[in-house]
Parts: C-alpha cells; sequence; structure tokens
C-alpha cells in the first residue's frame, strides 16, 4: 500500500449507515437487530482497515492530524459499543451511536478528504512521544462521552424506569478520567514544545470547558442527586461541547491549537526574518 | 460568631465550588469569542480564579483533616477511591497555586542570538550573576521532500568568563540550566553585503531583511528586501522550501527614495548599481530566537497535575458503582457511607 484506499473509509461509511438504519427500523424485529450488530462489526474493520492504511503510509500510528482523529475517534467508539451491547445485550442505543459514528466519517470525507492522503513528515512541533499519548486519551475520552451520549439519548426518549442511568455514570466517570489525562498530558508536552503549559488558547479553553461540565456532572449526578431527564440532557450537552471543541475550534474560531492551522507552527515555514 | 461560620461555610460549600466552576466555564466560553487575547488576564477573572481557590482549598483542607482522624481503618477500595478524590482536588489546588506564583515570580522573554555572538539571559530574567548565551550555530535538518524535520539551537553557556558547556536546543527539547530554560521558538537570516565605491573602497555588512546599504559615492542605496533559501519561479516571493537549493537575495535600488528597479540575484554575483558601483551579496549568517523563562510555580504546578491524574484514576476506577452498574450509586452510598467531603459541609 503506497497510496490511502479512499474505499475503506466509504465502506466503513455505508456499513455504519446502514447499521444504524437496522438499529433503528429493527427495534422490535430480532433478526434486524442482529444484522445491524454485523453491519457494524463489518464497518467497525473497514473503519480499522482505514487507520492501518494510513499508518502503513506514513510509517506512524495515526494520530497526528484532524482525519486520522477522526478515524480513531469513531473507531473507538464503535469498539465501545460493541463491547457494551455484548456485555449489556442492550441494543436501544445502537441505532444513535451508529448514526454519530457515520456523521463522523462523513465529516472526514467532506472537511478533510484532502488529509488522507496526505504523507508529508511531521512538523518538529508535532515530534514528540506526549502527542501520542495526549491524543490517544483524548480520541478514548471522546468516545466514551459519544457513547454516554448515545445512551443518554435512549434515556430521554423512554419513559418509566431507567436502568441505564449508572451505566452512563460510569462511562462518563471513565471517560472523564480520560480527558483530565489528556489536558495534563497535552500541558506536559506544551511547556516542552512551547514553554508554557497552558495558553488560554480556543482549544485549550474549549477542552477546560467540556472538562466542567463533566465534573458539575459527576458532582450533581453523585451529590446532589440529578437522575434522569437533567442529568440526560447534561451528558448530551457535554457531547455537543465535545463536537464543538474539535470541530468548532478548528473550523469557525481562528484555530490557533491543533493540527489544522497553528500560527505558532506555522511561524517555522513562514518566518525567516 | 455565628456569621463567621456561616461565611466559612459559604465559601468552602461544594454548592459555591460547582457555581463558581459552572460561571468559569461559563466565563470562559464567552472569553474565548470576544476577548481571547485580553479576557483571562482580566482581574474578573482572576477573582474567579482566586475563589475557586479558597473555596477547594478549604474544602480539600476540611476533608483531609477527616480522613486523617479516621485512618485507623483499613484500606478497603473505598479509602482508596477517598485518597483518590482527596488526591485529585488537592491537585487542582496546587495547578492553581502554581500558575499564581509563575504569574507572580515567573519571567519570559526572547532572545535573538546570530551565529557567533552572545546575549546576555538578564535581559529578559533577572540572575544572580551574568549568564550569557552564546549561539556557536544555529542548524536546520531536511526531510528528504525538502521540509524542516528539526531546528537545532548550539549554544555555549558562559558564566563570567568561564564557559559552563555546549548544549544542543531543538524543538521539543529546551536547555534546562539552573531553572532557566531556552526553547527554540524561530529563526532568521542576517544577509552578508559588500559595496564597492568608484574610488575602489569596500564596505561590509550584515543587515536584516528591509535594511539599506549605503555606498560612498553615489545616490543609490540598495534595500535587502528578502532572502529566498528555495526560489522558484511559481511561487513568486515565496521559497518553495526552506532549505538553500537555490538562494537568491531580492534586493531594490532606490535613488534618492525613488525606486529605480528590483533584481533577484544569487551569492557572489557582481551587480553593477551605478556606474563603476557594485554590491555583492555573499551569503546569511542565521540567527535563532530562543524564548527564554523561568517559572518557580512549575514545580507545584507539575505536582498538581500528577496529583490530579493519579486522583482521578483512583477514584473513577474504584467508582464504587456495582457489577457493571446494576447497583446504584446513591444506593451504595447508602450501604456504606462514605466519609467525605460531604459530612457537614453542604
Ligand atoms: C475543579 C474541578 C473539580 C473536579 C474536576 C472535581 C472532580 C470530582 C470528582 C471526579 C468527584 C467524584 C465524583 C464521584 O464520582 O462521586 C468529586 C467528588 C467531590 N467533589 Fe469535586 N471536583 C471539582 C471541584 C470541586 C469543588 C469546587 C468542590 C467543593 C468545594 C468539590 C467537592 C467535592 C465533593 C464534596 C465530592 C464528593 C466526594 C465523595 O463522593 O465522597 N469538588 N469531585
Amino acid at each position: 500500500m503506497t497510496s490511502f484506499n479512499p474505499v475503506f473509509v466509504y465502506i466503513a461509511l455505508i456499513l455504519y449507515a446502514s447499521a444504524s438504519v437496522c438499529y433503528f427500523a429493527g427495534s422490535k424485529n430480532r433478526g434486524v437487530v442482529r444484522t445491524a450488530f454485523v453491519l457494524s462489526t463489518a464497518g467497525f474493520v473497514f473503519n480499522l482497515l482505514a487507520l492501518v492504511n494510513r499508518a502503513i503510509l506514513t510509517g506512524r500510528l495515526p494520530l497526528a492530524n484532524g482525519c486520522e482523529f477522526l478515524l480513531s475517534f469513531t473507531w473507538i467508539t464503535v469498539l465501545m459499543y460493541l463491547i457494551y451491547e455484548t456485555r449489556s445485550k442492550k441494543k436501544s442505543a445502537g441505532g444513535a451511536v451508529m448514526l454519530i459514528a457515520t456523521l463522523l466519517l462523513l465529516s472526514v470525507e467532506t472537511l478533510m478528504s484532502g488529509q488522507l492522503d496526505d504523507v508529508s513528515p511531521l512538523l518538529p512541533a508535532l515530534k514528540s512521544p506526549w502527542l501520542t499519548v495526549h491524543v490517544l486519551t483524548a480520541a478514548a475520552a471522546y468516545s466514551g462521552f459519544t457513547l454516554a451520549a448515545g445512551l443518554a439519548l435512549v434515556q430521554l426518549r423512554s419513559t418509566g424506569l431507567l436502568p441505564g442511568e449508572d451505566m452512563i455514570y460510569r462511562i462518563v466517570a471513565i471517560a472523564f478520567a480520560m480527558l483530565s489525562l489528556s489536558i495534563v498530558l497535552g500541558a506536559v508536552w506544551a511547556e516542552q514544545a512551547w514553554g508554557s503549559y497552558w495558553s488560554w488558547d480556543p482549544k485549550e479553553t474549549w477542552a477546560l470547558i467540556t472538562w466542567i461540565i463533566y465534573a458539575l456532572y459527576l458532582h450533581l449526578h453523585r451529590q446532589n442527586g440529578w437522575k434522569g431527564k437533567k442529568a440526560s440532557i447534561m451528558v448530551i450537552a457535554g457531547f455537543v461541547l465535545v463536537l464543538f471543541t474539535f470541530f468548532g475550534v478548528n473550523y469557525l474560531l481562528s484555530g490557533l491549537h491543533s493540527y489544522a492551522l497553528n500560527p505558532a507552527m506555522q511561524t517555522w515555514s513562514a518566518q525567516t526574518s | 460568631m455565628a456569621s463567621v461560620e456561616k461565611i466559612y461555610r459559604l465559601i468552602s460549600s461544594m454548592k459555591t465550588g460547582l457555581v463558581l466552576l459552572g460561571l468559569i466555564g461559563l466565563m470562559s466560553a464567552i472569553g474565548t469569542g470576544f476577548r481571547p487575547n485580553t479576557f483571562f488576564q482580566t482581574s474578573l477573572f482572576k477573582l474567579m480564579l482566586l475563589l475557586l481557590f479558597l473555596n477547594m482549598g478549604l474544602c480539600t483542607l476540611n476533608q483531609l483533616i477527616r480522613c486523617m482522624k479516621r485512618s485507623s481503618k483499613s484500606w478497603g477500595k473505598n479509602r482508596l477511591r477517598q485518597a483518590g478524590l482527596l488526591l485529585l482536588h488537592g491537585g487542582v489546588v496546587l495547578i492553581l497555586v502554581g500558575g499564581t506564583v509563575n504569574s507572580y515570580f515567573g519571567h519570559s522573554g526572547e532572545l535573538r542570538i546570530v551565529e557567533g555572538n552572545k546575549v546576555d539571559v538578564a535581559r529578559v530574567i533577572p540572575t544572580e550573576k551574568p549568564v550569557l548565551l552564546r549561539l556557536d550555530a544555529f542548524k536546520i535538518e531536511f526531510n528528504a521532500d525538502g521540509s524542516p524535520s528539526q531546528y537545532y539551537s548550539h549554544v555555549s553557556i558562559l558564566e563570567g568568563n568561564k564557559a559552563k558547556g555546549n548544549y544542543r536546543i531543538s524543538v521539543n527539547h529546551p536547555l534546562n540550566y539552573g531553572g532557566i530554560k531556552a526553547y527554540q521558538q524561530s529563526f532568521g537570516y542576517l544577509v552578508k553585503v559588500r559595496g564597492e565605491s568608484a574610488t575602489g573602497e569596500k564596505v561590509e555588512k550584515s543587515l536584516h531583511e528591509g535594511e539599506f546599504l549605503e555606498i560612498p559615492g553615489t545616490e543609490r542605496t540598495v534595500k535587502v528586501y528578502k532572502y529566498i533559501p528555495n526560489f522558484a519561479p511559481n511561487y513568486g516571493m515565496d521559497s518553495k522550501t526552506l532549505r538553500p537549493d537555490n538562494p537568491r537575495i531580492v534586493f531594490s535600488v532606490y535613488e534618492n527614495g525613488k525606486l529605480l528597479g528590483v533584481g533577484a540575484a544569487p551569492w557572489g554575483k557582481r551587480i553593477k548599481i551605478d556606474n563603476r558601483i557594485y554590491v555583492t551579496f555573499k551569503g546569511v549568517q542565521p540567527f535563532t530566537v530562543l524564548k527564554v523563562k523561568s517559572d518557580p510555580g512549575l514545580p507545584l504546578a507539575a505536582a498538581g497535575g500528577v496529583m490530579l491524574v493519579t486522583g482521578v484514576c483512583l477514584a473513577q476506577c474504584l467508582a464504587p458503582v456495582g457489577k457493571r452498574g446494576k447497583q446504584s450509586a446513591s444506593s451504595e452510598r447508602k450501604l456504606e457511607p462514605v466519609g467525605g467531603i460531604m459530612d457537614g459541609l453542604q
């Protein structure tokens, strides 16, 4: 494989989309839901192929630019969901989670398709083992929050008993630990690369805001007994913040941090005076 | 007395803490949108952080005291979780302290050093005795495609007249010398130019981009406009890569402030700019730009970071929720009261 094969992403996308449709359509039909699981697993395999393809192409872990991050993020989300479904035997969140996975891959295709073929070597600032662990933990955290949001959506729609409540709490708690780790590792890396561990750039700030909303959720859930609708809305709001931290900051605000465009890193090619 | 206790409770309560946390989040969101560069330095925002520090500091202290009183019990899973929560909250407090120490006692600034020259660090950081940084060489390492793979500043440290050693600074590998850290931040070039006057007199100078060379015996001056390391016609005034594969100097010639023309010269070519007046671009002399800083709060913040991460992992991975969430967190708490920050502080 000397070039990127975009077919992997397309196939994964179509499989995720079909899985989502099957989950939604077949909520009363066991056969259809089983098909949905198979479709998800197949999509998961093609998602993995796309990642391996990138890794071989670049000779490093696929964690260094926006599209690689999204491919990893989607893959870990689906991995977590498949584990969740297998262990809990609950399938009601499948439609929502697979729909999100589909949209994430769709955004790879529409917003950053150029990055799939990009094999340019890493910028000096990105050459750090801290980057790898920082991005990996961020992807894991985001995936956990995504799964939690999928479950929370189901909670919101269902009435009566809410059996998923503690599961959501547990997933958010672990994802929160991951996000804390990611932020601290990012700070360690920033200290080494730029000489300041926190600069209040939009990416950092929004990651902090995301962290804060989940910290509030964890407190309110346990101490003030926030359950049910209020808690679910908070988990979903947290997920919206996750999305904003990734897409919004990169594409709406004049992105400072991140792989997309970083003036601090750009100076390396632009500044000769 | 009762009102003092009331105030104490108010500032150390979790409710207040959560309100503060929420406000800080909200203000940050608005701040990045409207005043990304200044908002986080305003006194209002700093006040919020101070209040959060007070609140969490007291809250954690109370918890610590309560925890120590009860230390006779054995270390079960729940105790470990309690320790985790203590570490986590204490870590946040330490990070806030570290940041504050840095903002009051830390220093940072840029040093620009031309190859072969030395600069006193005291320009940006107060030092007891003079610490000089000399740039011995600045080098860029390139990938096969001509893109930069790493930037190196080879420096020597001199205290007084004594050499204290040679160091190599590169991106992601700062120099750490007794609390002073130096980071590879940027770089640039001076251009070596020689002018020859009609009488055969020679002037030689190293000029920044944008500077002028004046030659005796003529009204004309030469402006060093830009150094292009890898000139390619379809890239215009941009360099194709940073690798000096096809170096050119873009220059312009003026007479009494009026532009006469522009040109792009290779190294060593003698260019006639007036009757028997010549200019020759001889090469470049690189300079490095280092970010130099001292941060006495860093060890505190780092300790806080380690505590935060350790604490959050201990607390969350040992979350006292029953097997795979079958048992509710709240019922668990009723079963086995977690002596906590909670007690009496709400
Ligand atoms: C800066 C952000 C903060 C973070 C990241 C944070 C994080 C956490 C986490 C993860 C928990 C465990 C939640 C659980 O699973 O029960 C927790 C518990 C707690 N936090 Fe915070 N917290 C923060 C601020 C505060 C503040 C400001 C206060 C109040 C002064 C506070 C008081 C408490 C209390 C009382 C508990 C309950 C301990 C227990 O369950 O026994 N926290 N915190």
